[in-house]
């Protein structure tokens, strides 16, 4: 029985298969826009696979859907006086300097926000204003008018006082039956309302099209056309994945559903190697993705904002910034050299796809600098042609040149991996850098020193890093409650008693599946959370968890001074069997040769067939790795070693 | 050597990066709302020569009015990882609140840099919690001041013994250190890695860039001389109209605003210190350079503020100044975008042109405090401009703090808010119209008071080139109209209702959007 991971993405949709004894499969195809389900089929046919047991999914459907503003038409019911909160947001504009940018609209019409009268307040007593009955059969009256085909439910303090959200969704779902409901204190019952309304209008927006795209997916695999799969699991935001039943009805922790297997696929191979502390380095045609891998496991936050629209879920801490392939190079009008944020896209392309593009981006950069080979097709249709390259950086007018816009690049990223390490108060220095996706690997080197990083890693597969992180995802779901309460007031039985219903919920959702406890602290007063293990109900450990964690990340935190726990977590996560990552045993491979720049100066580099390399082996800088999916440079100073799992570690030599 | 142009942008992100970070260190760590949720505060990174290399994009009240807090601190000739805290208007601070805490750098035993962090701390004591009061007639009765003070654990003890919440103030002053000393740790990450030369000399490209950048965005608008007229409408104290004058020069890519034939200094606490109008200015200049300059003392170069001495916009010793910070302030960016857009430059029109300042206060609410002050700011109709309308329900001008989430501020303070809603219709009509300002309605739970510092309830943000004008805003106490600044008693049920200022409207109604 094969488990398979399909990543869809913008240029090409990468399928891995991982076979029951580990072995590894790659298949590569066009993606298909239009129907994204067309292209995921196409490359599972490609496999030829006779039974697949599980196919885990990470679309860019929702991502998209948000992007394109293609979701739902939503109604949303909130507490009168509040319906403009959307338009509102936080008050602050959308750009410092820039006075006359707007916000994106909002996903939902104003004429379609309906205020309700009612009012729940902060405190244990709950209701301020009573919801009437009256005013339940009015509301209802005017959605059915509206022809909604979702309806989300968000009033104030409805993540602490549900009752009447339960009330009024349950009116409006048994009025228009078939029009699906989000509820404010299910999708995500947390303070700040503003956040939570825009996440609750997201996920009725999202829900429709999720769900018809998952229903897609059903329908044609139960047609039987392209073999037997027995089940489907669909990866979210948060690295979990979820049966595709659970996950069109929590479509909003789809949004970044893409980039997380690339982390949960770089979180296997760390651990396969035994290096449990990565920042990890997603290049792909547009964009990069950074995140971070503390002690073996991804770090999640709130996704921020997704295309604009704030979604306060829980997210793979993923920072994308726009230096990508395909990302152009310019210089402004101070002289500066400067890399995106527009992109040459896969079509025209860079200039050397000989498309139609002469914009210099990154890949033509790369090709001029001899780091990509001109001789080997990036894929079936695309040769590189150098000379057009080489025409389009000239172009720039810049002396540095190709150097310089690699170097750009490099320093752009590196502010997204800053943005997750340092600004967050970890020290990249002691950590080991993962760069994957099709352009990743050439700037493995640079982007470690740019972070003063001693230790590179280069993962087998790099090119379908995503993919293989689907197929070998554990399967995992997080479920979250609020708590609201000191901890020197709390007993341990209310710490058991409080998580009791949250690991019931876990256990629902994957059965035979291990718990594991945190509790969102804060000092009283703050507006943050620190979110801690929490294995015992025994509050006094609790707190010095906190303490320690908030002594890490800012420098303080003494006993004595009031902690609250805000919230508590639950992820029930089921492992599978992992992939077996294994190098070639024995043989030595013969280096071919090219000249190459790097860091402005021209050098002989030797060239590795990277999936040819047996355990063990050792090279030196500067040399390039030359894969079925991605290139990798191992620049002039560092020495790699193969290791038995087949990931090349590269370590920066004592200057 | 200077650094080549991949170099500047290397650093550029670098420097930048640890600014920002010195910014999410503290929102993270604060304990007060208007910390925390509000963001009410600013981080940057100076070289040893006390010129700002970068900031973190947060309130433009505090752009480039934090060198003259360095300058204070380098002038009680700092040691080598000492840290100073002041909030003195008249030695490098901006108003009371602004508590800024400078850190000097130890590099290998010298003064290598200072990092900065302003915030406004809703509580600095004085005649009134909050420390915003509308009556104020001299520095003094505004709260407690600090000059530049090295921070030790005896002058902490001195400010929190002046102040009604001190454990509030305690938390949100060690989120403040932790924010300084991270930009310590930054700076010296970057000079291990790339060496102190190269750091200063990148620093100083920096700069130098800046100002190229700055001086051609300046070089391409016209050069007559540009003046014009605005009013502050009171001091708080009586409500006669104060005017601001401003005459606008540039010339050979250097900005110069010179406010003479504006008021004397008033009575009551709108006046500022210079170091506030030259941010005011500066906000209008940056606002004229493309987005992506690096802000740092390179656009300050290119900026040149004069006025009279002892006039409203360059307050001496000891005038009040609580509002000046905050509403003057925005008035001066009015008169200056008013003199440009009459001069054909393509700026906005006016926004609301007000920060609508809330400060809410009583005893006992929080049971580790003695009492409890709340201070808000409301979001109003920006200016429409040629390109299109103006957004609504936005902070403009010198302020960008968010709001405090209903559900925070009803979980902390005795208050029940009844609505918030965008004040339809208050944005002036024209080809493209003002922003809408904002309807607040706030119930008190408990007796309290209540401090009003606002503007633009008399004299309307104006339209441009043909566009009307923007609804002037209104405060309503139990339905009766207040003036604009007041303090007033609420009992349990009082209702406070504020209703913020539309954006002046753009061209004339009716003409062709293209």
């Amino acid at each position: 029985m094969v488990r398979v991971g399909v990543d869809v993405g913008g240029t090409f949709t990468d399928l891995v298969a991982v076979e029951a004894d580990g072995g590894i499969r790659v298949r590569k195809v066009a993606s298909t826009p239009a129907d994204p389900a067309t292209g995921l089929f196409r490359a599972v046919e490609t496999l030829g696979a006779a039974a697949i047991a599980v196919l885990v999914h990470g679309t860019t459907v929702a991502t998209n859907a948000l992007l394109e503003r293609t979701g739902a038409r939503v109604v949303l019911l909130t507490t009168k006086g509040f319906e403009d909160l959307l338009w509102l947001r936080r008050q602050d504009r959308a750009a410092l300097y820039d006075l006359s940018r707007a916000y994106p609209d909002p996903l939902v019409a104003r004429e379609d926000v309906i205020g309700v009268a009612e009012r729940m307040g902060g405190g244990p007593e709950g209701e301020v204003a009573p919801l009437t009955d009256q005013e339940v059969r009015r509301v209802v009256g005017a959605v059915r008018a509206l022809r909604p085909e979702a309806v989300a439910v968000a009033f104030l303090f409805g993540f602490r006082h549900p009752e009447h959200e339960r009330r009024i969704a349950r009116a409006v779902e048994s009025a228009l039956p078939g029009v699906p409901v989000a509820a404010s204190h299910e999708v995500l019952p947390v303070f700040r309302e503003y956040e939570r309304i825009s996440t609750t209008s997201a996920e009725a927006y999202l829900r429709p099209r999720v769900s018809a795209y998952l229903g897609r997916l059903s329908g044609k695999r139960r047609d039987g056309s392209i073999g037997s799969i027995s089940a489907w699991r669909i990866m979210t935001s948060s690295g979990g994945t979820l049966a595709p039943e659970a996950a069109a009805q929590r479509a909003a922790s789809l949004a970044l559903s893409g980039p997380a297997g690339g982390v949960v696929g770089a979180r296997l191979v760390g651990e396969a190697v035994g290096i449990l502390d990565l920042l990890t380095l997603d290049m792909g045609g547009t964009s990069a993705d950074a995140s971070l891998i503390s002690g073996g496991a991804a770090v999640s936050e709130g996704a921020g904002t997704v295309a604009g629209v704030p979604l306060a879920l829980p997210a793979i801490l993923i920072e994308t910034v726009s230096a990508g392939g395909g990302s152009i190079a310019w210089v402004d009008e101070g002289g500066a050299l400067r890399v995106g944020p527009r992109s040459a896209g896969a079509v025209p392309g860079p200039a050397c796809y000989g498309r139609g593009g002469t914009a210099p981006t990154v890949t033509d950069a790369c090709l001029v600098l001899g780091w990509l080979d001109a001789s080997h097709p990036l894929a079936d249709e695309v040769r590189l042609d150098r000379a057009a390259a080489e025409r389009a950086v000239e172009s720039l007018g810049v002396p540095a040149g190709a150097a310089g816009i690699v170097e750009v690049a490099a320093a752009v990223m590196a502010r997204a991996l800053r943005r997750v390490s340092v600004a967050r108060g970890i020290d990249p220095r002691q950590m080991t850098l993962l760069p994957f996706g099709g352009a990743g690997p050439m700037f493995g080197c640079a982007l470690a020193e740019a972070l003063a990083m001693r230790r590179i890693m280069i993962p087998p597969h790099p090119g379908v890093l995503s993919a293989l992180g689907l197929a070998a995802a554990a399967e995992r779901v997080d479920v979250i409650a609020p708590l609201h309460r000191r901890l020197a007031e709390l007993r341990a039985e209310d710490v058991r008693d409080a998580f009791g219903p949250l690991l019931a919920q876990g256990v629902g959702h994957l059965s035979a599946a291990t718990l594991t406890r945190f509790a969102d602290c804060r000092f009283a007063g703050q507006g943050y959370e620190v979110t801690v293990p929490a294995p015992q109900d025994n509050p006094e450990t609790i707190e010095t968890a906190f303490l320690e964690a908030h002594r890490a990340r800012y420098g303080y935190g003494e006993r004595g001074d009031p902690v609250e726990v805000v919230n508590l977590r639950v992820v029930a996560e089921r492992a599978v069997p992992g992939p077996r990552f294994r190098a070639k045993s024995g043989g030595r491979p013969k280096p071919g040769k090219r000249e190459i720049t790097v860091w402005g100066e021209r050098v002989t580099a030797e060239v590795w067939p990277l999936e040819a390399l047996p355990a063990g082996f050792s090279f030196e800088g500067p040399a390039l790795l030359a894969g079925g999916d991605a290139t990798a440079l191992l620049e002039p100073g560092w020495r790699a070693t193969v290791h038995a799992s087949g990931a090349v570690i590269g370590e920066r030599g004592g200057r | 050597m200077t650094v080549d142009a991949v170099g500047l942008e290397v650093m550029g992100e670098a420097f930048a990066s640890i600014a920002e970070e010195m910014g999410l260190v503290l929102i993270h760590a604060a304990l007060s709302p208007n910390i925390r949720e509000r963001r009410d505060c600013s981080a940057a990174l100076f070289d040893a020569r006390g010129e700002m290399v970068a900031q973190a994009a947060h309130i433009p009240v505090h752009l480039g009015a934090m060198a003259e807090a360095v300058a204070a601190a380098r002038a009680q000739a700092p040691r080598p990882g000492e840290m100073f805290v002041l909030n003195d208007p008249y030695t490098g601070g901006t108003h009371l609140p602004d508590i800024t805490l400078i850190g000097a750098i130890d590099l290998d035993g010298q003064v290598g840099g200072y990092s900065v962090v302003r915030a406004h701390h809703s509580d600095v004591g004085g005649m009134q919690p909050g420390s915003m009061p509308a009556g104020a007639r001299d520095v003094f009765a505004e709260g407690l001041i600090l000059p530049p003070l090295r921070l030790t654990p005896e002058v902490e003890r001195l400010i929190l013994a002046n102040v009604r919440t001190p454990a509030v103030r305690r938390g949100d002053l060690a989120a403040q250190r932790a924010a300084v000393e991270r930009g310590g740790d930054g700076l010296r990450a970057l000079v291990a890695r790339y060496g102190r030369d190269q750091v200063v000399e990148a620093a100083r490209d920096l700069m130098a860039y800046a100002e190229r950048r700055t001086r051609a965005a300046l070089a391409r608008l016209t050069t007559t001389r540009l003046t014009a007229t605005d009013f502050m409408e009171g001091d708080g104290i009586d409500d006669r109209d104060l005017p601001i004058t401003v005459a606008i020069e540039i010339r050979d890519g250097v900005f110069h605003a010179d406010f003479t034939g504006t008021a004397p200094a008033a009575a009551g606490n709108v006046n500022c210190p210079l170091a506030v109008t030259r941010s005011a200015v500066l906000f209008v200049v940056r606002t004229l350079v493309p987005e992506d300059v690096p802000m740092n003392a390179g656009v300050q170069r290119a900026v040149r503020v004069t006025a009279p001495e002892g006039c409203l916009v360059h307050a001496r010793w000891p005038s009040a100044v609580a509002a000046g910070n905050v509403e003057t302030s925005q008035r001066i960016t009015d008169t200056v975008f008013l003199a440009l857009a009459r001069g054909g430059v393509p700026v906005p029109a006016q926004g609301q042109g007000t920060m609508n300042n809330v400060t809410f206060g009583g005893v006992g609410s929080r049971e580790w405090d003695a009492g409890w002050t709340y201070y808000e700011t409301l979001g109003g109709g920006q200016g429409a401009g040629p390109a299109g309308p103006g957004p609504s329900g936005v902070h403009v001008g010198m302020s960008n703090t968010r709001n405090t989430p209903i559900e925070v501020l009803e979980l902390e303070f005795p208050l029940r808010v009844r609505e918030y809603a965008l004040r339809t219709g208050s944005g002036g009509e024209g080809k493209w119209s003002g922003g809408d300002g904002v309807v607040r309605e706030v119930e008190a739970l408990a007796p309290m008071e209540a401090s009003l510092l606002t503007e633009r309830r008399r004299h309307p943000p104006c339209g441009a080139a043909g566009g009307g004008d923007g609804a002037v805003g209104r405060n309503l106490l139990k339905g009766g109209l207040l003036p604009a600044k007041v303090t007033a008693r609420l009992a349990p049920g009082d209702i406070l209702r504020i209703e913020t200022p539309g954006g002046g409207g753009w061209g004339h109604l009716g003409e062709e959007k293209t």
